[in-house]
């Protein structure tokens, strides 16, 4: 080979390589900035970059959407579908992390001159006194140049050039990729905001455990923050932009200021913040929700940073004056240029609210047979039975049903003097026999979770010649639901399944995942399960609403919640034992409940000193 | 401007492009200029010094070479005459010359340590008094172009060669950009007639050039860039690691300086090729080594000829060193009393050498170890002879000479403890945990994989480290390795010197080992 092959040669096999590279990177797109269909993933995108790859999703999704919300990562907890019923529009959440006042109004300057923007909701943030206009990381926390007029020449090749490496990453996600949200693909693409489906799934309860699952609560870093009058006018300034143009165009603006956790601000020096908000006002009215008593309870946050969607839930109420959600009463004050230095001044005295004025204790017992020869540990005798129903009775108890421990959650609706809730697992005909009379003479009311596949079984398994402990039918269900002491809910359909009598090598036996299965067939399963058991309870029985879960064999894990929950049951009871810790406003405190296991051995004192 | 970053890549490219298009007169006008922006850029403002070493050495080389013509010019029989009227001018030029640039040299490097040494003097004295620091940014590349200068001067002032006479061509001779931040130390005579000369396209220069920057780069970018993560996780901050890891990071320092250097190097020389130029060799398999003066031979060769040619040859030859070879061949019975004179001549260079380096405690004794080592076997080599003798060693033997290269590598080895600790004591401190507090099972436990390089990294370094040393041994055994490579057939040629180069720079290289997945940053959702 002459040097001038050689050379000609090199030359074709550099660029050739680099071609390759480029092209790689391009068709990967893990920032999503180049708006092509291939090895499209948005969810994945925003994470590495929620500030182009949103931009790069409405490009093709604008029509869908008529209103935005704006601001740093704590507003995606203000839910879209409730802004949407609210304002009978449709929301997309532009949440990126980190945002300054700067990337909300550029961001909004792009909207409102590219879309059609009925609603404006933007947020403001303690951190918007601190930074302004920061200098980040030139990839992931770049705007994309149709929001800054930076130049395509200089934006595209940092992605076109960049290691490789990170399109790998994305392809290799891509294989690991899973129903539940993963750290990196922590969007929902479809309405902007984080997926906060499986925090949103996790049962909570009292302070102790939920301290000692995040930590950061108890044991909060020693911050000394500052805010910077710099940051501090280009937020005014930009904010007070993006409400010029929101005048110009006719559009609806809510500014609001988020929760913060109480440590947090307190980090700051009072009369800094006290200044911020009071000039906040100076340039647009605002609801603050910024330091209330909802700041100090850390079962409302998911982190340091981030106040639960439960909490945008009573904050959006709050501001549209719907009275059937609980909130605090000192959450949320509309502030403007007049009454804001008084309003600043009651804020700094903001305090927690007493543990009894929105939390509570609820025990739950779990009955399943009632046989007059009981013998293990899930029977009980008729007469031990009734001896503890009297018992319950005479020491004061009121027997609620799951729908009152709902109303106590969401509308703040208190609950007994001594609340108990009594339940039956499996729907035997011995519960129509016995408990449903006892209970009406004591004045009780239960509530019994049928496996659907066995109702009405009184002699047999299922199809199958295998004998079987007898079950009411949904006559006799029908009978109890319309004397108001029984309400029927679900053990599912046919996910607790006898092993022995089933006719397949992978019974379903409660509600986890068969080993092997694919996630998309179970969530496929578990849905189809809960409509069916939903449709034959109601149509058995009349029952109004089928909602609440009892997990067969007490099993549950991530999934199985998630997929329950986005099928409408969104209180369950597990076999864990304890008493139930309610706070008002959190709907997780009505997942997995603990319940007493009662059966003919546990003594009546027993099962007082359980509710003491 | 570093060698591995994308605006070097188009300044060379730019450079060769316009050099070859413009008329071979002003070729070299294109390397000036490049030389200036590729300073500029890495430099900034401290091109000043260069231009100001270039001034000094030019206004000097002019007078000098005057009265060299002037003593050419006269005839004969007043030559001598002549000579002995101008020499203290001739002396007080080169010396106001080598003093404008090592004052300079000093002020900017040596001073602050200098002045903190001098501090507790100074405290005693007049207490609370503080010695000035300077505040000066070390310009790039400043050892080497001053050094560069600085022998240019003296080779003028020696009669070598009529001095430069084109202020803009002797700035290029300081300046050239290829060889301005790590060397080779060029030679004047050899250097600038090449950098002046006017050429035609030359593929095979082209070719050449290419194929020894992307070696260059091989051992740069895919073993030294690797070797440094373990090395700069280990040695700052030696204290948190086992005597055995310490060693690994000592020996990876060993490797990393190497590659860098002389990848460095290879690279600079690609460059220069490109344009037709051949820079000066600066390092000849120094694994092969089998002494430390050998070593010294070929490693950094630029640096250890300056140190010979102008500060050996003028030391040992001066009245002080005549009059001190007498005394001590009066009072030293025996070899010893001969070599004397000479072996303090090498231990001051090598101490030099060791300075050379750097203003710290640990290139003083750095200096002093190389400097020690040598002039003891220089003292004890009649004692080794006897020895060699006496234990029937044949000299020609494959084992004596596998020996020699195995402790030649062993003192480099523990040398390389010296320069790389973060302070001299802790060297020696590194040194005895190596011996008394190894901890040997560090070295298969998984201990090494925590040192941010992961087990594919540790693969590259080594298998890097066999290609380097495979290559080199050819070199060193049966010659140059392109000739060979010329003879296989094109596909063979297109895969061995251009898709897997360039795939492997690509893949090990400029994909760097301390790549940064993307954090994603909210994993508690």
């Amino acid at each position: 080979m002459n040097s001038k092959r050689w050379l000609l040669g090199f030359l074709a096999t550099v660029v050739a390589l680099g071609a390759a590279v480029l092209g790689f990177n391009w068709l990967v797109d893990p920032f999503g900035i180049f708006s092509h269909k291939a090895l499209e993933w948005p969810s994945y995108e925003m994470t590495l970059n929620p500030r182009t790859a949103k931009i790069t999703y409405l490009k093709d999704h604008h029509q869908e959407y008529d209103s935005y919300i704006l601001g740093c990562s704590s507003v995606s907890s203000f839910p879209v579908e409730t802004l949407n019923e609210y304002l009978d529009a449709n929301f997309y959440n532009m949440i990126v992390y980190g945002a300054d006042m700067l990337d909300v109004e550029q961001q909004a300057t792009y909207l409102i001159e590219n879309y059609e923007v009925k609603n404006l909701v933007v947020n403001v943030y303690i951190d918007n006194a601190k930074d302004y206009n920061v200098e980040s990381d030139p990839r992931s926390y770049a705007m994309p140049p149709e929001t800054t007029g930076e130049s395509a020449l200089t934006f595209y090749p940092r992605y076109l050039f960049m290691d490789p490496r990170h399109s790998l990453d994305k392809l290799r996600y891509m294989a690991q990729d899973t129903y539940l949200t993963q750290p990196f693909d922590v969007f929902d693409e479809a309405n902007g905001a984080y997926d906060k489906k499986v925090r949103d799934a996790e049962p909570i309860g009292n302070m102790e455990e939920y301290l000692e699952a995040y930590p950061v609560f108890a044991d909060y870093p020693d911050l000394s923050n500052q805010t910077n009058e710099a940051a501090i006018t280009g937020t005014l300034e930009s904010l007070s932009r993006i409400k010029a143009l929101c005048e110009t165009h006719g559009i609806r603006l809510i500014v609001l200021t988020a929760p913060v956790y109480a440590d947090y601000l307190d980090s700051f020096p009072w009369d800094q913040v006290a200044d911020f908000y009071t000039r906040l006002a100076e340039v647009t009215d605002y609801w603050d929700f910024s330091y209330s008593s909802v700041s100090f309870e850390p079962r409302y946050f998911y982190d340091e940073s981030h106040f639960r969607e439960c909490v945008g839930n009573m904050a959006l109420a709050r501001i549209f004056g719907d009275n059937s959600v609980y909130i605090p009463e000192d959450f949320g004050v509309y502030v403007t240029a007049e009454n804001a230095a008084d309003h600043v001044a009651q804020m700094a005295s903001a305090e927690p609210l007493p543990l009894e004025e929105y939390t509570d204790q609820v025990p739950v017992l779990m009955y399943h047979h009632i046989d007059p020869q009981a013998d293990d540990n899930t029977t009980i005798t008729p007469e031990t039975f009734e001896a503890q129903i009297a018992a319950l009775a005479e020491a004061g108890y009121t027997a609620i049903f799951p729908d009152d421990l709902a109303a106590y959650v969401r509308e703040g609706k208190e609950l007994p003097e001594k609340p108990v809730v009594i339940t039956f697992d499996d729907g035997y005909l011995s519960n129509y026999e016995y408990a449903w009379p006892i209970l009406e003479k004591y004045g009780m009311v239960a509530t019994i979770f049928v496996i659907g596949s066995t109702v009405g079984d009184t002699d047999h398994y299922k199809d199958t010649d295998y004998p079987i402990t007898p079950h009411f039918s949904y006559a006799q269900a029908k009978e109890m639901v319309d004397s108001g002491v029984i309400s029927i809910q679900s053990h599912t359909y046919d996910m607790h399944q006898w092993g022995p009598y089933e006719d397949t090598d992978q019974p379903r036996e409660n509600l986890l995942p068969l080993e092997g299965e694919s996630e998309a067939d179970y969530r496929a399963a578990l849905s189809a399960d809960c409509e069916t058991i939903r449709r034959e309870i109601q149509t058995g029985t009349g029952e109004e609403a089928v909602h609440v879960m009892a997990f067969p064999g007490g099993y549950y894990d991530t999934l199985s919640l998630v997929t329950l929950l986005e099928n409408g049951f969104d209180i369950s009871f597990s076999t864990e034992v304890g008493t139930n810790t309610l706070v008002k406003g959190m709907d997780q405190s009505l997942l997995a409940l603990d319940r007493y296991n009662m059966n003919e051995s546990v003594s009546v004192e027993e099962m007082l000193s359980y509710l003491a | 401007m570093s060698f591995t970053s994308l605006p070097f890549l188009v300044l060379v490219l730019a450079s060769v492009g316009v050099y070859y298009l413009l008329p071979k007169k002003g070729q070299w006008v294109a390397l000036l200029a490049a030389s200036m922006v590729f300073y500029c850029v890495g430099g900034g403002k401290t091109i000043l010094y260069v231009f100001y070493t270039a001034a000094t050495v030019y206004v000097s080389g002019r007078l000098l070479g005057h009265f060299n013509d002037l003593r050419r010019a006269a005839p004969k029989e007043e030559r001598k005459a002549i000579t002995a009227k101008y020499k203290p001018y001739r002396r007080g030029v080169v010396l106001a010359a080598c003093l404008a640039n090592f004052v300079l040299l000093y002020v900017l490097k040596y001073w602050n340590f200098t002045a903190e040494l001098l501090q507790p003097l100074a405290d005693h004295v007049r207490p609370g008094s503080q010695i000035p620091l300077s505040e000066l940014i070390l310009p790039l590349g400043i050892s080497y172009f001053i050094f560069q200068s600085v022998g240019y001067v003296i080779d003028v002032y020696r009669d070598k060669y009529q001095p430069e006479r084109n202020f803009a061509k002797l700035l290029l001779f300081v300046s050239f950009f290829p060889q301005m931040v790590q060397g080779p130390i060029g030679r004047f005579d050899q250097l600038s007639p090449q950098l002046l000369a006017g050429r035609s396209v030359n593929f095979t220069d082209l070719k050449y050039g290419i194929q020894l920057m992307m070696w260059g780069y091989f051992k740069k970018m895919v073993i030294a860039d690797r070797a440094a993560v373990l090395v700069n996780t280990v040695l700052d901050d030696p204290w948190s690691h086992s005597g055995s890891v310490i060693a690994v990071g000592v020996l990876f320092y060993c490797i990393q300086l190497y590659g860098d250097f002389s990848g460095g190097i290879d690279i600079a020389r690609g460059v220069a090729r490109m344009f037709g130029i051949d820079l000066a060799e600066n390092f000849r398999r120094p694994i092969f080594s089998t002494s430390l003066t050998d070593f010294w031979r070929r490693w950094h060769i630029t640096l250890g000829a300056w140190m010979r040619d102008y500060l050996f040859y003028p030391l040992s030859l001066s009245k002080p060193f005549a009059k001190l070879g007498k005394f001590t061949r009066k009072h030293v019975k025996g070899k010893l009393g001969k070599i004397l004179p000479t072996s303090l001549a090498t231990f001051i260079v090598y101490f030099v050498i060791g300075i050379w380096h750097g203003a710290n405690w640990r290139y003083v004794a750095f200096g002093f170890w190389n400097g020690g080592i040598i002039t003891l076997s220089l003292l004890l080599a009649p004692q080794f002879l006897v020895w060699k003798e006496k234990l029937h060693i044949n000299d020609k033997s494959l084992g004596w000479h596998l020996f020699q290269v195995a402790r030649t590598n062993i003192l480099v080895f523990f040398g390389r403890y010296i320069t790389r600790a973060p302070r001299f004591l802790t060297a020696v401190w590194m040194v005895k945990e190596t011996f008394l507090h190894p901890n040997l099972p560090d070295l298969w436990n998984g201990t090494l994989l925590t040192l941010g390089l992961t087990q594919w990294d540790f693969a590259v370094v080594i298998v890097g480290v066999v290609i380097l040393l495979a290559t080199e041994w050819y070199q060193e055994k049966q010659g140059p390795i392109r000739p060979m490579l010329e003879t296989k057939p094109p596909l063979v040629q297109w895969l061995a010197t251009m898709v897997l180069p360039l795939v492997l720079l690509f893949c090990f290289g400029v994909l760097r080992a301390d790549y940064i997945p993307e954090g994603f940053i909210y994993q508690q959702f």
